[in-house]
Parts: structure tokens; C-alpha cells; sequence
């Protein structure tokens, strides 16, 4: 929770010059895709749904909160022969802030990393994890203002000694709602 | 602002490399069949260790284990009398300890009261939250693996556990 306080801190910092240059661009977006557990033999993919508001400080670097939020799917084993039991999947809500590195003008490239928190929810557990993401995206501007984007992300909600990694697929939508002149 | 996008990439590749083996971890899933059938008569305790060195999952990554992310004891549980019953499970980490386990030990488990001649299928998230001796397992499992359990019944009742297992998803790296 505190690192993810501290990366807001640093986001604001980082747009408080931009603002004074007049480089500032603000979106809003919405995403939707499936969420792929990676090494977890206790849930399995899930859809995963969320918003995010694009910051563009410069033609060079964009910071993006977000918001996720994701329900795992359920886990069914044979604990012996005829006998099976299932695990739900987790609800995972996830919220941070990324930095993305653009490449490109309508049509975008952008690497992209954060840091977050996620919390895992189910029956008999509730837990919160620092959370980071790594991934690429695509961007398409389809009409002036509006921008659809593909994006393939490795997130990692870390314990400390061990995390659960989740890979996210998604499909989203950037409306442009400010420039400023 | 080039000489941060420049550094971005570099700062996330250390992180990834100071991350180590968070990424190189992941949740498995170790199951252990219990006696079965599993009888327990009027108050009396029902004992069974517990070898998770024979469970595969456990073996192939017991000296990497962190953490124990979830615990389950699963069954079909029935009581065969006519008295509504109520099950624990408790564990002693000292077996030679004279006394009934509930002086020695920890309730790792229950109670889960079932009705006169009811029979319930204790389903994996039903058990996760009847586990409320987590610690004590969670030292167990990051232990030695060995580990012996007390099945104890309340008033004068029968129940009988069948298809038994006691499933620990471990996070481990790999």
C-alpha cells in the first residue's frame, strides 16, 4: 500500500512541470479481457474488466491510473477416484499507476510498467498484495479522439517471497477529453 | 523527460531481476489421502499421521516452500447417530504429549456441526473457511512434512469420514 502511495506522489510530481509546459493530454478509457493464472493449480482464467485515465505529459512518456478488477474461475480436482471438489476463483481487485512509453502517433507502441495493489478475495481468504505490471500495447486511432488498444500485460502480486502472477489480455477503448492549447 | 524514458526500461529490468524468484514462484496444489474410511465413536479421538514426503507436489518443492496459501480438509462427512455432532480436527506438534489434544494442541479445524444421520460432502471452499489453526499447519507444512492430526467428535455420536483428503496449496519457487 505504501509503494503504491509513493508512485502516486512521484506521478504527481511528474505532471506538476508538464502542467506548467502545457504538454498535458487527459483520456479516459475502459478495458475489458480474460485474466490467464500463470503456475496456480488452485484457480484458472477468469474475465477481467477495469478504467483508466491516460495522462500524457509529454510526446515521450504517459501515466495511467487504473482500476481492475477480475473474477478467477474455479478449480475442480479429484481428490480420489469419484470424488472431486472445487475451489472458487479469486475476485481480484487490483488499482495503481502505470508509465507508459509511446512509440508512434496513431497508430501507438507502448511498453508499459506499474505498481499497484491487488487485493485476492474468496471463501475463507482475503488478502492484499503489492502489485506490479509489465506489458505491451498497441493503440489504434480509429476516428480523431478516439483510440482502441490491445494491450498484453504480465502482473505479479507479490507476498514478498513469492507472488501470484496473472496474464491479462485486453481490449480497450481511449476517449481524448482534454488538451491542453 | 529523454533521459527518463531512457531510464524507465532500465529501472524495470532491475526490479524484474530484484524481484528474483517472486517471478520464478508459483502456487501448487499438494493432496494427501487420509485413512478411509475414518471412524470416530462417542467423544472418543481418531488419530492419523500425516507423510506429505509421499505427495510428488510436495517433495518436488518442499525446500523451496515461502509461504502456504490456502488448506482444505475435505470429505464426505456423515454422523451416524441420531444426536447432532460437531467435528474438529487438532494438531499436536508433540505426539508423545500425555492429555487429550485439546490441551496440547491447536484446533486447526471446525467445528462443523452436522444434524442426526446427516451426511454432508465438505466441498474445498466450505473447508477453507473452517481452518482457523493456520499457523500451526502453515509451520508443519514448511517443516519436516510430518505431522500427525485428532479428529474429535462432541456428545455421544458416530461419524464416519470417507473419500478424506487434506489438500495445502503451497507457494513455492520453481
Amino acid at each position: 500500500m505504501n509503494r503504491t502511495w509513493w508512485a502516486i506522489v512521484i506521478v504527481a510530481a511528474l505532471l506538476a512541470p508538464a502542467a506548467r509546459a502545457g504538454t498535458i493530454a487527459i483520456a479516459g478509457g475502459v478495458f475489458g479481457g480474460m485474466s490467464f493464472p500463470v503456475l496456480q493449480d488452485d484457480q484458472s482464467q477468469g474475465p477481467i474488466f477495469g478504467a483508466r485515465i491516460p495522462v500524457r505529459l509529454a510526446a515521450l512518456l504517459a501515466v495511467e491510473p487504473f482500476y481492475s478488477t477480475s473474477a478467477l474461475g474455479d478449480k475442480t480436482i479429484e481428490t480420489s477416484p469419484g470424488f472431486s471438489v472445487t475451489r472458487s476463483g479469486s475476485d481480484v481487485t487490483t488499482y495503481g499507476v502505470n508509465a507508459l512509453l509511446p512509440f508512434g502517433t496513431k497508430t501507438l507502441l507502448y511498453p508499459f510498467g506499474g505498481i499497484g495493489s491487488a487485493r485476492f478475495q474468496r471463501d475463507g481468504a482475503d488478502e492484499s498484495f503489492t502489485s506490479y505490471d509489465l506489458g505491451l500495447g498497441l493503440g489504434l486511432t480509429l476516428i480523431p479522439k478516439l483510440m482502441l488498444d490491445v494491450r498484453g500485460e504480465l502482473q505479479m502480486a507479490s507476498s514478498g517471497e513469492t507472488s501470484r502472477k496473472m496474464f491479462n489480455v485486453t481490449l480497450g477503448a481511449t476517449y481524448s477529453i482534454f488538451n491542453t492549447p | 523527460m529523454n533521459g527518463f524514458r531512457r531510464v524507465l526500461p532500465l529501472l524495470a529490468l532491475a526490479a524484474l531481476a530484484a524481484a528474483g524468484c517472486m517471478l520464478t514462484s508459483g502456487q501448487f496444489a499438494v493432496t494427501y489421502g487420509l485413512p478411509d474410511p475414518i471412524t470416530v465413536n462417542s467423544s472418543l479421538v481418531e488419530t492419523f499421521d500425516v507423510d506429505l514426503n509421499t505427495v510428488s507436489e510436495y517433495n518436488d518443492h518442499k525446500d523451496q516452500i515461502k509461504r502456504v496459501e490456502d488448506m482444505a480438509l475435505v470429505g464426505q462427512f456423515t454422523n451416524n447417530g441420531a444426536s447432532e455432532a460437531q467435528i474438529e480436527v487438532w494438531l499436536v506438534r508433540d505426539p508423545s504429549a500425555i492429555g487429550p489434544p485439546q490441551q496440547n494442541g491447536t484446533r486447526l479445524w471446525g467445528p462443523l456441526t452436522l444434524a442426526g444421520h446427516a451426511s454432508e460432502k465438505v466441498d474445498w471452499d466450505r473447508s477453507a473457511a473452517l481452518f482457523d489453526g493456520r499457523q500451526a499447519l502453515i509451520d508443519e507444512v514448511k517443516g519436516d512434512g510430518n505431522f500427525r492430526l485428532y479428529i474429535v467428535t462432541t456428545g455421544l455420536v458416530s461419524v464416519t469420514v470417507t473419500k478424506g483428503s487434506l489438500i495445502v496449496v503451497v507457494g513455492a519457487a520453481v
